[in-house]
């Protein structure tokens, strides 16, 4: 078994390598430049050039170039500078429209940048081949973006608050609520499949089969607004929201109700096909032609045999609890991961989403290790080969 | 071989359903927040959105800044009862004295204004307010580090102070030294501020009102570093208990704060409302307020129908449900005892035409046929519950330079007749049938797709092809700014009550912020130029009036509506007045007026909880 998981933390490697590349594409080169955002709207362009610096947007996206010793910079950089400015005008005009405005800082930069470029080309017709190669440097957005995610540093929020800081907050509620909405929903689906396959094709089975589809064209929506209006507002017996002045566990249980309702269709009508492709095996029928008690057949034997599509469901699903419930932590004000979530995609806040996305892949990687190492435990049949 | 004991199905079964209970028994501890004081007299506030930050040189949006304003206060603020707006002073000790020249400012600071306690100082008590902490709170908001959204607000204006910004970016962070002499910004003694602007600035009265100006402690930014966000450590009303952050924020009566009184006098009406009730009383009249941050529009109504909140403006979905005809409450609104407070805000939007597009730029009657063909009246009914006036210029009615004649030369009135003959000179000066346009919209919910396809009907209807874009908040902006977009649906609110604030939209050097449409008319920037440097007068008036009739004329813009703001609240709600600059009436430094009925409120709730049972 070592061996095996040393096989599979191994594999892990790439993973981790892959989601990185991902989410630095992602969030960095497609979801655009956001220090504008970050400075304010009203923010001058000596401002921008400032938050870019800060947060590292004016370096190379994965590798640059840097001066060499006796490489002078300062005597190049009026020439540069011109340079710069002459190209835009020039594509400007040729657009039919006047000169975008640009920081001095941002001037400089790309001027620098020119001068570097062109520094690079020249040792390379002088085949400084040498030279050239040293110029590189790998000090650019990619390596900051590895670096943050693998000591689990990512820095602060758009709203300068530390991105540590609000996951560490946001676990204890999401996970209060998506536990016990979890465990519900499991407990009672599989209760109900082992009930609806045994009861198969009679009325119970009919109606509860009917009433799992209603339940799944209900968009999720539906049942908050309606458990929300109904049980908390007209019933009174939940809070609508939560109220500092209460305990939590207040507020969590309708939301935590209305998950399990919202979730019982989808789940039971999985369960109960896991099941009835156990009950309808011959074994299942030699139990009964031995004299076992249905109770003991159910149990003992399909439920057992039907462990390996649960536990894949069960410990699969784990690592989305972290996330909490989106919709459920926003109506009923519930301060998850979830909440957390939608306030970064509406800000448009790539360093809380960019943690939120490498740690969920961390642990979806970790938990399908699990299920593999259950599928043993839970079938004697699987080996570790 | 691995033991299974613990995995056997029934065992496994019966470990669910413990775990189940146990799940259960651990909510029953989790995050318990409870507030003290449960006798103290709370104002129970919402808010749309969350809190950004707490520190007032970075405050950026609306909701930020009406909490924030709570904890600090400013030189001046308007007069809580008085229309037109009138400026008073707060943490001044008079009105500023102005030079003949209007380059210089002398301001006398109160002597008994204090800190809240605060770790920050020594012994944990609030200091004295000096003219130092002004002028330190200045300086940081032009330190580059700092990262200020207000610099706009200084850029250019004081004496010294870009000098100021430009060698704080020669420092490295943490080493600014605000001692430094920025010849602008000096404090003759202890409770003297001497200000020297480079050139008359009269709203500088407006901006000194106005949270980024407000004074910080240097001690709690020095201890606090990067998180005094969450220090907001000011000589306001309150001072924060709790803040979790997206969800509650909590604050309590400043026990320091100096002896403010509710004013004696207002409007002519407010004695009938009830609102020179509690004249003369110490303030603040409430010990508490707790907002809580509720994006969702359905629990911010039920809890105010449950009275866990006292005030809300009216979600579009329970506007039938809240007003009658005529703006008026439904007998069910009014036999809960809601009152209904409307007010007009200083506000404009309008679809704006970016000026650097060549087909847009050099044909104005197209401006004109897209002018006429929107029906305003139809989209302020249909898509605002006609919570709003037409626009026909940029001035709204809220402003008193607004001018009611403007409609007879605007084009911004609904008329398809006139919008298809501009088309047909359009056509012709392009020299063909126009090619599709694009209709931005800075905001992907269901209000903002609904606001573009009418307009994208309207338009249709007088046979400009045009696509409907979505964008979100933050691209739309970065979209403006690079000049990206062709057509795009925008607004603007005054930041005070001048109507300069508006011009500066059309002035071509603001382009492209605020001039997202790229305007250029030398005739409109004169009269900028002259009328920002000019002092409250009637010149002034007949001036603005002619810079939005320029504007008229060239319709960069097709002005589509003002906004009407609708607040709805309990009567143990007293002494509201709403203020149209800040008309959702989230705090802006207002709740220490208000008054609550505690007792109303309890009974309320035990009548609800009766009629329940």
């Amino acid at each position: 078994m070592t061996a095996y998981l040393i096989r599979r933390l191994l594999y892990m490697v790439p993973i981790v390598i892959g989601v990185l590349l991902a989410t630095f594409v992602l969030f960095k080169v497609v979801g655009g430049d956001i220090s504008q955002q970050i400075a304010g709207k009203n923010a001058d362009l000596e401002t921008i050039a400032e938050v870019r610096h800060e947060y590292g947007f004016d370096k190379p996206l994965f590798a640059g170039l840097t001066p060499l010793a006796g490489d002078d910079w300062q005597a190049a950089r009026q020439d540069y500078t011109a340079a710069i400015k002459n190209e835009r005008q020039v594509r400007a005009e040729s657009e039919n429209r006047s000169v975008l405005p640009i920081s001095a800082f941002d001037l400089d930069l790309k001027a620098q940048r020119k001068w570097l470029g062109d520094l690079f080309r020249q040792r390379l017709n002088a085949h400084q081949f040498g030279g050239a190669l040293e110029m590189i440097t790998l000090d650019s957005q990619f390596s900051d973006h590895f670096k943050h995610a693998l000591t689990f540093n990512f820095g602060r929020a758009l709203d300068r608050e530390k991105i540590s800081d609000k996951i560490l907050l946001g676990v204890g509620p999401s996970l209060s609520l998506t536990i016990p909405m979890f465990i519900g929903t499991l407990v009672v689906s599989i209760s109900m499949a082992l009930l609806v396959a045994f009861l198969r094709g009679t009325v119970w089975d009919y109606t509860i089969v009917i009433l799992c589809i209603i339940g799944l064209s209900i968009p999720y929506l539906s049942f908050i607004i309606f458990g929300q209006y109904f049980f908390a507002y007209k019933m009174d017996w939940f809070p609508i929201f939560y109220s500092p002045d209460k305990p939590m566990i207040h507020s969590i249980i309708l939301p935590a109700l209305i998950g399990i309702a919202a979730g019982l269709g989808g789940s039971l009508r999985f369960y109960r096909t896991v099941m009835l492709d156990e009950i309808r095996s011959d074994y299942v029928r030699t139990a009964f032609a031995k004299g076992l008690t249905t109770r003991k057949v159910l149990f003992k034997h399909v439920l057992k045999n039907a462990m390996i599509p649960i536990v894949t469901n069960v410990v699969l699903s784990i690592p989305f609890l972290v996330l909490g419930s989106l919709l459920l932590e926003r109506f009923f004000g519930i301060p998850g991961i979830g909440y957390l979530m939608i306030e970064a995609i509406n800000a448009r806040d790539f360093f809380v989403l960019n943690a939120l996305t490498f740690m969920m892949a961390l642990l979806i990687a970790v938990f399908t290790l699990l299920t593999d190492i259950c599928y043993a435990w839970v079938d004697p049949r699987v080996t570790f080969d | 071989m691995y033991s299974t004991t613990l995995l056997r199905p029934k065992r496994l079964w019966c470990w669910s359903w413990v775990l189940f209970f146990v799940a259960g028994a651990l909510l029953s501890g989790c995050g318990k927040d409870s507030p003290s004081g449960s006798e103290a007299v709370v104002l129970n506030q919402r808010l749309r959105a969350k809190i950004q930050t707490l520190d007032p040189a970075d405050v950026g949006d609306t909701n930020t800044d009406g909490v924030c304003k709570e904890f600090f206060d400013t030189l001046y603020q308007y007069h809580y009862l008085k229309r037109p707006y009138e400026i008073i002073p707060l943490a001044a000790a008079q009105m500023p004295e102005i030079s003949a020249d209007g380059l210089t400012w002398r301001i006398a600071v109160r002597k008994d204004v204090y800190f809240h306690d605060d770790p920050c100082f020594a012994g944990g008590k609030g200091r004295n307010l000096k003219a130092a902490d002004f002028l330190y709170a200045w300086k940081r908001v032009a330190d580059i580090r700092t990262r200020s959204k207000n610099w706009y607000i200084f850029d250019g204006k004081i004496v010294g102070l870009d000098d100021f910004r430009q060698y704080t970016k020669s420092c490295p962070p943490e080493q600014v030294d605000y001692a430094r002499r920025v010849d602008g910004l000096t404090a003759p003694d202890d409770h003297t501020i001497e200000i020297k602007l480079v050139r008359p600035w009269p709203q500088l009265i407006f901006w000194l009102a106005h949270v980024p100006t407000a004074p910080i402690a240097h001690e709690a930014v020095e201890r606090y570093g990067p998180d005094i966000i969450k220090h907001p450590v000011g000589t306001g009303a309150f001072m924060l208990k709790q803040w979790h952050r997206g969800v509650y924020v909590e604050a309590v009566r400043n026990p320091n704060y100096y002896p403010a009184f509710y004013p004696t006098d207002g409007m002519p009406e407010d004695a009938d409302a009830g609102l020179l009730a509690d004249a003369g009383k110490r303030l603040p009249l409430i010990d508490r307020i707790i907002w809580r941050i509720m994006e969702e529009d359905q629990p911010r109504w039920l809890l105010l129908m449950k009275g866990d909140i006292d005030l809300n403006s009216i979600p579009k979905d329970n506007f039938a449900q809240a007003v009658g005809f005529g703006k008026e409450l439904t007998p069910q609104m009014k036999r809960l005892g809601m009152r209904l407070t409307t007010v007009d805000e200083p506000c404009t939007f309008w679809v704006e035409m970016n000026m650097q597009d060549p087909l847009i730029c050099s044909n104005k009657p197209l401006r004109y046929a897209i002018a006429h063909a929107i029906d305003r009246m139809r989209f302020i009914d249909l898509l605002w519950n006609g919570r709003g006036y037409p626009a026909y210029g940029f001035i709204p009615p809220a402003m008193k330079e607004y001018d009611e004649s403007v409609k007879d030369g605007s084009h911004c009135v609904y008329d398809v007749n006139m919008a298809c003959q501009y088309l047909k000179e359009a056509e012709t000066l392009y020299g063909g049938k126009l090619p599709r346009f694009r209709l931005a919209m800075g905001g992907t919910d269901f209000i903002y797709k609904q606001m573009g396809q009418f307009l994208q009907r309207n338009l249709r209807d007088i046979g400009l092809d045009v696509q409907l874009e979505m964008f979100d908040w933050p691209t739309f902006l970065e979209k403006m700014t690079t000049g990206d977009l062709q057509l795009f649906f925008n607004g603007w609110m005054a930041d005070y009550p001048d109507v300069e604030s508006f011009l500066q939209i059309f002035y071509s050097k603001n382009a492209p912020w605020p001039n997202h449409g790229y305007y250029n008319n030398p005739q409109f920037d004169a009269i900028y130029e002259e009328v920002s440097i000019m002092p409250d007068c009637p010149e002034r008036v007949d001036l603005y009036r002619q810079a939005e009739k320029i504007v008229i004329e060239d319709m960069p813009c097709a002005f589509t509506y003002h906004r009407i703001g609708y607040i709805i609240y309990h009567d143990w709600l007293n002494n509201l007045k709403p203020d149209g600059y800040k008309s959702d009436t989230i705090g802006y430094g207002y709740s220490k007026y208000y008054r609550i009925d505690s007792q109303k409120r309890d009974a309320y709730r035990k009548q609800l909880k009766h009629q329940d049972e």
